[in-house]
């Protein structure tokens, strides 16, 4: 397991127009990367680039394989007629050829993998029926599925309950000693102090390393530029346009 | 085309007076997304005319009745959620086809009445029709100078303004009135199925000409009305219906002016 | 009561008919499961009305219904492609510009001839005048649609459900996409013949929503719209036989029938 390995990136969706600058940083297996940044400011841009699915690159990117993706709940169809396993299943569709059936040893990793999120119950339920919380969570169940080394997280904990944020930093905590790599972006500043390393982006990289190094006031306020917030006591909060579950 | 029978100083004359609401409504049509609804009313009317040609009653007052039928169960199907908007007006419509065609295999003779409900026809226009032309294009006139500020006020888009369960306001509520009354006048002209020709394809053409509604409304409705005389000649010379005539010619037109626009937005920005 | 049901089957043209509209179910049902979940409900419109011309054109050149059916289908495609791309009106007022342009166009191809072809026939289909030909004809591409489309199951799941995390979970949207209007176009054309380019949106899209409305998985919806697609046209047969009205119409009465009795039925919101 070798992490991953960004150098020169940039690039973007419209060939001149670069969404994404000079954006350089290494993270190693175990290793949980917060990254932060205004809405618009990079980090799906960033994400797409690790995909492979961004229009204009340019820049080296180093992955052990293909990353999995955990997107944000709305943007799955709440209306498709699919039950939590199912979802959790298609974290399997990619290594199965088209004229096979799902393994089964893929059905029960999908069952365990529910599991492990804390959703065994509702494995059979419909996934537009549940609630943000265990949407995300059944979203993780399906990267967990995929067994990538890299993951992707894109707000995994932006306005989800209590139940399914512990649950979900609790899986976080095993991926990291599974050796595996993740990258969350995140308005948390708080949480992403809790992290190993930290990626500040504004259209560019502002600054990447340990949180005690990153976050400082005058990086912060690069960062989120006007949007940033500190409270009495020097902590930090951004307000930002809420996304909701 | 002999400019003194009477057939066709009507159908002129008609084509003219359609040209008002073309241009005046045809506008909000085009800026407000409305040209499925248009073309919904038209279509869903075909029933409709085949029973009032069988009872003997006006084709307008049918196609009234029709296109109340057809928003009230397009609502109710869309609002309880239970069927997406798209899905079920296409469900309605292929409903009121389907049902339009039995009906007039039973009661009609299935041949050139059909026809003519589909394409219209410059034939069986008469003066009452006119008459009544003449009366909503001018009620249209009065409904755009009220309702044109709020008109342009409120952001209305039908399908999602339904999905949400938001009740459209009285304003759009009028828009979507003046569009099925003006659709169902034009009908007998170019058909039920061909009412986009003249309600939406004008204003669409100077649309890719202009963004400011005053010229929008100007053009689409001097589009309208020098297309559907070129229609009235064409219609009568290969004595089909006005509607198939429009449609290709303002088809024809808007082709051309959407390649010359493009190209000239090409050759701007290189 | 029997009578009822197996009278009609003696009769030679019932049964291609019968033939044709249970092969057509096979490709319809499943396939309008999968244009409702992809919203795709006013392209399927948009094609089947568009195509006009092409059918006019075949008509009167005495050629094959399917390869006017298909030209049709492809200039209709290309002409709402083309204006799709322009910003400034939105797609719903150019695709109504192309598809009422080419709906006239086919409408004076067909009425402006001294000798015009039987418009009705391809407005409203010719269900009982099915041939030997013809019933093939159908029958490969209805197969080949249906075929295609339980091959392509995950990727079209990947795309509908989530289309952000397709390519990551290896399906490229935009592929899949084209690839369900190209299955959209084959069965169109498949079904003109039968139902006519005003009636045959009536079998791909009706079964579906029915399908959907009582459905939880999607597997099930699958297979329970080609079962619905199938009672539709063995209903519209019956009515059509005993009630001494136009076939192809019963077939879309009978559908349309079925998805609004669906409606009060079933718990999930649609949308």
């Amino acid at each position: 397991m070798s992490g991953l390995r960004v150098s020169g990136l940039s690039g973007g969706y419209v060939p001149g127009a670069d969404a994404l600058r000079d954006v350089a940083f290494t993270a190693g297996p175990g290793q949980i990367v917060g990254i932060l940044g205004p809405n618009g400011g990079g980090k799906t841009t960033l994400f797409r680039a690790l995909l492979g699915e961004l229009p204009v690159r340019r820049g080296e990117i180093g992955l052990p394989g293909p990353p999995a993706y955990v997107p944000q709940t709305e943007r799955a169809r709440l209306d498709f007629p699919v039950s939590a396993l199912d979802v959790a299943l298609m974290g399997a569709y990619a290594r199965t050829p088209w004229y096979r059936r799902v393994a089964r040893a893929d059905r029960e990793r999908a069952g365990e993998a529910l599991a492990r999120v804390g959703l065994a119950e509702a494995a059979g339920s419909t996934f537009g029926t549940l609630s943000g919380g265990q949407r995300q969570r059944v979203l993780i169940a399906r990267a967990l599925v995929q067994d990538a080394e890299v993951l992707l997280l894109d707000e995994p904990l932006s306005g989800v309950d209590g139940v399914s944020g512990a649950r979900i930093e609790a899986v976080f905590a095993e991926l990291r000693g599974e050796g595996r790599t993740l990258l969350v972006a995140t308005h948390d500043v708080r949480q992403a102090a809790g992290w190993d390393r930290v990626l500040c982006l504004h259209r560019r990289q502002i600054d990447y390393g340990a949180p005690a190094a990153v976050l400082s006031p005058e990086t912060l306020r690069e960062t989120y530029g006007g949007e940033l917030i500190v409270l009495p006591g020097g902590a930090h909060a951004v307000g930002v346009g809420h996304h909701h579950h | 085309m002999d400019l003194g029978a009477p057939y066709v100083q009507r159908a002129l004359l008609e084509m003219l007076l359609l040209a008002v609401p073309a241009g005046v409504l045809g506008t909000w049509i085009v800026l407000r997304r409305l040209a499925f609804f248009s073309h919904a009313v038209g279509t869903a009317s075909f029933p409709g005319l085949v029973l009032a040609s069988a009872w003997g009653i006006a084709p307008q007052l049918a196609a009234l009745a029709t296109a109340l039928g057809f928003g009230v169960a397009q609502e109710g199907l869309t609002r309880s959620r239970r069927l997406a908007p798209d899905a079920a007006t296409g469900l309605l419509l292929v409903g009121a086809l389907a049902a339009g065609i039995v009906l007039a295999s039973d009661v009609v003779d299935v041949g050139a009445e059909v026809d003519t409900m589909l394409f219209g026809s410059l034939i069986g226009l008469t003066s009452a029709d006119v008459w009544l032309t003449a009366a909503v294009a001018a009620g249209a006139l009065v409904l755009d100078a009220a309702m044109r500020r709020s008109w342009l006020a409120t952001g209305f888009e039908p399908g999602s303004a339904r999905a949400l369960g938001v009740r459209p306001a009285r304003a759009d509520r009028l828009l979507l009135a003046g569009t099925a009354v003006v659709a169902v006048v034009a009908l007998d002209a170019v058909g039920a199925l061909l009412v986009a020709v003249i309600l939406v394809v004008p204003a669409a053409t100077v649309r890719l000409l202009t963004d400011r509604i005053g010229p929008l409304r100007l053009g689409a409705t001097a589009l309208a009305a020098a297309e559907g005389i070129a229609a009235v000649w064409l219609a009568d010379a290969l004595d089909v219906g006005a509607g198939p005539a429009l449609a290709v010619l303002g088809g024809s037109v808007f082709a051309l002016v959407a390649v010359a626009t493009a190209l000239r937005t090409r050759a701007g920005a290189a | 009561m029997l009578a009822w049901l197996t009278d009609p089957l003696a009769s030679p043209v019932i049964q291609r008919a019968l033939a044709e509209t249970l092969l057509l179910a096979v490709a319809c049902g499943p396939l309008g499961v999968w244009i409702l979940l992809y919203r795709d409900a006013y392209a399927a419109e948009s094609l089947s009305h568009g195509m006009l011309p092409g059918l006019v054109l075949a008509a009167l050149a005495g050629a094959p219904l399917v390869l006017g059916a298909t030209a049709g289908v492809l200039v209709a495609a290309a002409g709402i492609a083309l204006v799709g791309r322009d910003a400034r009106l939105g797609s719903e007022i150019g695709v109504a510009v192309v598809v009422s342009s080419l709906l006239g166009l086919g409408a004076i191809l067909a009425l402006a001839p001294e000798t015009p072809p039987r418009l009705a026939e391809l407005l409203f289909g010719d269900l009982l005048g099915v041939d030997a030909t013809d019933l093939a004809v159908a029958g490969v591409l209805a197969v080949a649609v249906a075929l295609a489309l339980a091959g392509a199951y995950r990727p079209l799941v990947l795309t509908g459900f989530d289309r952000g995390s397709a390519r990551a979970l290896g399906a490229v949207p935009l592929r899949w996409e084209l690839a369900l209007l190209v299955l959209l176009g084959a069965t169109t054309v498949a079904a003109v013949q039968g139902l006519g380019n005003l009636l045959l949106l009536a079998l791909i899209l009706a079964p579906g929503a029915a399908a959907l409305r009582v459905c939880r998985r999607l597997s099930a919806a699958l297979a329970l719209a080609a079962a619905l697609a199938a009672l539709a046209g063995i209903l519209g047969l019956l009515l059509s036989y005993h009630l001494e009205i136009a076939a192809g119409a019963a077939v879309a009465l009978s559908a349309v029938g079925i998805a609004l009795v669906s409606v009060p039925l079933g718990g999930r919101p649609a949308h």
